[in-house]
């Protein structure tokens, strides 16, 4: 090993200037998934920082539908400090005169908000003096978006429901802004007292409420947990606690984060297609010193070590500078990053993510170095005699093989491991071989196909095309490592594109077909007739579906705890919406038990969903016990029904007969479908008659469904990116180690009377052909990659995509082109004379 | 260049070559005779004084102008063969033809190949023949334009003696055939016999 270390140092004595391509390769892939990593943790550790903040107390106890009763609200203030109400729920926020609308989530506080942090107002007013009466009105807090959509200025007047409030402040940030779902609209805050007179919260609406808790320092928040559930059972009370305070976005978070790290390695596997093209170019140039050297009586060994040497201390210069980089990124970009994120990010180094690239890049360096440096061991000292044949031809032995094979099953372990979605690794992981040996494929078809095309009557007479042609069909492996390093990042480019154009095409495709236009909520009974006959005679109209609206919980199945039986099933997670009707729906399908009697007053019944009463394991006769405001029900299982989820029309888990729920509160459902030069019209006249209810416009939600798709697919496309920067990278190693070859064939046509602009065209057609090649093959690999996800994830149709298909080849061909127009120049420029002299 | 300065190669030579007339140049390893065909072939430049062929000054014209008429007039053999290495024996063959815009550039090719005894070899690669068999295509490609000026730099250097007396009569029976002029750069003083003139060059200067 010391004879391995000592001819190793001299070996690198003349400099790095070879391995640029491997180092840059090593660099970047290293430094995007250090830096993804980082940015990931950085904000799961802002979550937890500040936990309490998100969450707007150490804990919070949501009941949904109702106010907590005095004895639960006696319970909480025995555990806290402190307990703030905050009831929240959808709502239209109308000008006084009626003129314009728009949807908003209401927030209703009481002094003791925010028991955590800081609202930030603008103007900067405190805030019991922007919530406050004033001139008579009480105050209102807008988000800024709001007061733009409804064009008001501070002072002005906003109506909700049937009370008018004082617009005294924009709401730039409140401190719990991020530890919600996904709501409707932008927030408006208003104190609870000042709803009073508004119709808005009265029973049967749709509303939560909140009870956010300030504990004692040092309380165990598990004990307190499950205290909370026993003593409120019969509220269905649901417990968050600063441990984890936001707990959908961290998700969000760490699955992103996950999936970017994914992209990540496939960045790094086309930087590996880069490494073993340096190390073999390297080995190659060392064909005769290795030669020389076992015929001196170095052992095959030695020479291993050697050269495992010399690839080892690169591999650490690399891995360095790609740490360095990986961690610099997320401090530089910072600002960015926490001024687009809705939660706090603790930028700073992180060492976990830093430590996790570092191994990916160890494994990935061996893995690709390992097969050039292994045939390396085929050098025979004949080499020196004959002709170069005698060179690192091949396969390794089979020992290195195996090693290899081990290698790739680490690293991809690793991923699994890693990502905390093993399932989602491994599919990658088989998506990237599979888009290597397509790529591969592909390079080889298409030096057949120039090979063959260039003989063809079509490159006859045309010398520049037949000259292209035949370069990327001849010998080289110039098309192989085109097509492989450039294809990769642009399939996954490409897949985005078309699964990101499908679904933005379904929705608007498939939208008008079978999703309503508006679903109307917090109907009062007496209002669903005249709502029923003013929206029926409205031609513009062309059907409205109605139902009586109640939310539940489902307790016990069979006199056993639901969740005991169920498990997490969705159903009895939370609560589930409820109606009740003596005739079965239109549209609606019974796939076993029987539908009451139209006039059936007996023990309570329920009709509920067939394919979740499959999963359940649920059977007719079995009984199931629902908690409605506290009051327990318990029917039978009399019928399973088939609903369609998908349709976003309006569908109900549990129908239960009409004389079962007699007497309940509650309000009315509808759902409305209109033309949708129409619906402007609707909401307007439909909400101005009867301020309490709510519409919810589906084109609105679905679009701001749909930007968040956008922002997903922006997300993976900077990923993807990367991977095609990557891609970038070995190009231009190739384009840069080709200059040789260029110069050589440029002197030569020179020779044989080839005009300078003719031998550019040849150079120019030949980087098309092989953009071209890639892209194609990436439209390929994207467009069967966009129909699985279409397909098999999304469930909607799949419709291939040709303008960001043509954007992908064109993006193929602009590279490769720039790639070796930039490496063409000296080539051009260069004497034949002295290029060919030199070559005597 | 580098830091030794520029090198006069060739100095004060005047030298006149006959239309079909051969000429052997003969000398000494850096005596310049190589610089001297690359002159000829407008595929090197000189600093000054005058280099004109089949009555048309080389001088003036630029890059793509001498390729032309190369490419219309002149053929050339190296020493190294210089063959495309990406291009199969046929396709190396035909492209001075193609860069012509013959139509028939593929069958002429064929046919030339024939004429060197290569015709069952034409799609193999450079890499895949012999140095001798290399030698016969380049030979085959700098006569397939039936050029009327045939420049050979040293076309039997790498090759063993057998292989390189049998290129010599081909080199010498496409001119025999065509009636081109031949300049001929050679160290070997028995090819240089068969040529109409020997020229000596040392140090630069003609020496005979």
């Amino acid at each position: 090993m010391n004879v391995a270390w000592r001819i190793a140092r001299r070996e690198l004595r003349g400099g790095l200037t070879g391995f640029r391509v491997f180092l840059a390769c090593l660099a970047l892939g290293v430094a995007a998934i250090a830096a993804v990593g980082s940015v990931r943790e950085s904000i799961e550790a802002g979550i937890s920082e500040q936990g309490a903040v998100i969450l707007g107390g150490d804990a919070s106890v949501e009941l949904t539908y109702r106010r907590a009763s005095e004895a639960d609200l006696a319970y909480l203030k025995s555990i806290a400090d402190e307990v703030g109400e905050v009831i929240d729920f959808r709502s239209m926020a109308t000008l006084p005169d009626g003129s314009d609308r728009a949807l908003t989530q209401v927030k209703a506080v009481d002094g003791a908000w925010p028991i955590y942090g800081e609202a930030v107002l603008d103007p900067a007013i405190p805030l019991d003096q922007a919530l406050g009466n004033q001139d008579g009105l009480p105050g209102a807090v807008l988000d800024p978006l709001l007061i733009d959509r409804l064009e008001l200025s501070i002072g002005d007047t906003v109506r909700l429901g049937t009370q008018d409030f004082r617009v005294s402040a924009a709401l730039v940030r409140a401190p719990d802004s991020a530890g919600g779902g996904f709501d409707f609209g932008p927030p408006t805050l208003v104190l609870t007292e000042a709803l009073a007179g508004s119709g808005l919260i009265s029973e049967g609406t749709l509303f939560d409420s909140e009870y956010r808790l300030r504990l004692p320092p040092g309380s165990d928040l598990a004990a307190l947990k499950s205290a909370t559930e026993t003593a409120m059972e019969g509220s269905a009370p649901r417990w968050r606690d600063a441990r984890d305070g936001a707990p959908g976005v961290s998700e969000f978070v760490d699955r992103l984060g996950s999936f970017l790290v994914l992209v990540g390695l496939a960045g790094l596997a086309v930087g590996g297609v880069g490494i073993s093209a340096a190390v073999r170019a390297y080995l190659e140039t060392k064909t005769e010193v290795i030669a020389t050297l076992k015929t001196l009586g170095a052992s095959r060994r030695t020479i291993m070590a050697t050269y495992a040497i010399q690839i080892g201390v690169l591999t650490a210069i690399g891995l360095v500078a790609g740490l360095i980089l990986g961690a610099l990124i997320p401090l530089v970009a910072g600002p960015i990053i926490t001024a687009n994120l809705p939660i706090p990010a603790d930028i700073a180094i992180r060492p976990g993510p830093l430590a996790e690239a570092a191994l990916y890049g160890i494994i990935a360096a061996a893995l690709f170095t390992l097969w050039p440096l292994a045939r390396s061991e085929n050098i025979r000292a004949a080499a020196l005699f004959r002709d170069a044949s005698l060179g690192a031809e091949g396969w390794p032995r089979p020992f290195w093989i195996v090693v290899t094979l081990a290698l790739a099953a680490l690293l991809v372990g690793t991923a699994a491991l890693f990502s905390g979605m093993a399932e989602i690794a491994l599919w990658s992981a088989f998506g990237i071989v599979v888009a290597f040996v397509l790529l591969v494929s592909a390079g080889r078809a298409t030096r057949a196909l120039s090979r063959r095309l260039a003989r063809s009557g079509l490159a006859r007479g045309r010398p520049s095309l037949r000259m292209a042609l035949a370069s990327v069909g001849g010998p080289g492996n110039e098309a192989a490592s085109v097509v492989l390093s450039l294809g990769l990042g642009l399939s996954v480019l490409a897949a985005v594109g078309q699964v990101d154009n499908n679904l933005r095409g379904a929705i608007a495709r498939d939208l008008p077909d079978i999703a309503p236009s508006f679903f109307v909520v917090d109907i009062q009974p007496d209002q669903i007739d005249p709502i029923r006959e003013r929206v029926e005679t409205d031609p513009a109209v062309s059907r409205m579906d109605a139902a009586p609206m109640l939310r539940g919980i489902i307790t016990r199945i069979n006199d056993r705890p639901a969740r005991e039986v169920a498990g997490d099933h969705w159903v009895v997670t939370g609560d589930r919406g409820i109606t009740y009707a003596a005739d079965l729906p239109p549209r609606t399908k019974i796939t076993e038990g029987d539908w009451w009697a139209e006039d059936y007053d007996g023990p309570p019944q329920i009709s509920f969903v067939a394919e979740e009463a499959a999963e359940i394991g649920l059977s007719i006769g079995d009984t199931m016990t629902i908690n409605i405001l506290g009051r327990e029900i318990t029917a039978t299982l009399a019928s399973f029904r088939d609903v369609d989820f998908s349709s976003a029309a309006m569908n109900f888990t549990i129908t239960m007969n009409p004389s079962a729920l007699a007497g309940a509160p509650h309000s009315w459902l509808a759902t409305i479908y209109a033309e949708p030069e129409a619906e402007a019209e609707l909401l307007r006249d439909i909400s101005r008659t009867y301020p309490n209810i709510t519409m919810i416009s589906v084109r609105d939600a679905i679009g701001r469904a749909t930007d968040l798709m956008g922002t997903i697919a922006a997300a993976i496309t900077y990923g993807a990116l990367i991977t095609l920067a990557t891609g970038g990278v070995v190009l231009i190693g190739a384009a840069a180690a080709g200059v040789r070859a260029r110069t050589y064939e440029a002197a030569i046509l020179k020779t044989l009377g080839a005009s300078r602009a003719r031998i550019l065209a040849n150079f120019a057609l030949r980087s098309a052909i092989l953009g071209a090649a890639a892209g194609i093959v990436a439209v390929f690999a994207g467009g069967m990659a966009g129909w699985a996800v279409s397909t098999f994830v999304m469930r909607t149709s799949f419709v291939f995509e040709p303008v960001s298909a043509i954007a992908i080849v064109s993006g193929g061909i602009a590279l490769t082109l720039a790639a070796n127009l930039a490496f063409s120049l000296r080539p051009l420029a260069a004497r034949p004379a002295q290029v060919l002299r030199a070559r005597e | 260049m580098g830091n030794a300065g520029p090198v006069d190669i060739l100095r004060g030579i005047s030298l006149s070559v006959g239309r079909g007339e051969t000429v052997g140049l003969t000398g000494p390893s850096g005596s310049g005779k190589s610089s001297l065909l690359m002159l000829m072939g407008g595929l090197e430049r000189a600093t000054s004084g005058r280099v004109a062929a089949l009555g048309r000054d080389l001088g003036p014209m630029d890059e793509d102008a001498l390729a032309r008429f190369r490419r219309d007039h002149m053929g050339v053999v190296f020493q190294s063969f210089h063959l495309i290495p990406t291009m199969t024996a046929i396709e190396n063959v035909a492209t001075p033809l193609e860069l012509a815009g013959a139509p028939d550039a593929f069958a002429r090719a064929e046919a030339e190949l024939a004429a060197v005894g290569l015709g069952h070899r034409s799609g193999h690669y450079p890499a895949q023949m012999s140095g001798g068999e290399q030698q016969r295509v380049a030979l085959a490609r700098a006569a397939v334009t039936r050029p009327e000026i045939l420049l050979a730099d040293e076309p039997t250097g790498n090759l063993d003696g057998s292989t390189g007396q049998a290129i010599m009569d081909l080199l010498f029976g496409l001119r025999d055939r065509h009636g081109a002029t031949l300049v001929l750069v050679t160290h070997a003083p028995e090819l240089a016999e068969r040529c109409d003139r020997v020229i000596r060059i040392e140090d630069g200067l003609l020496a005979a």
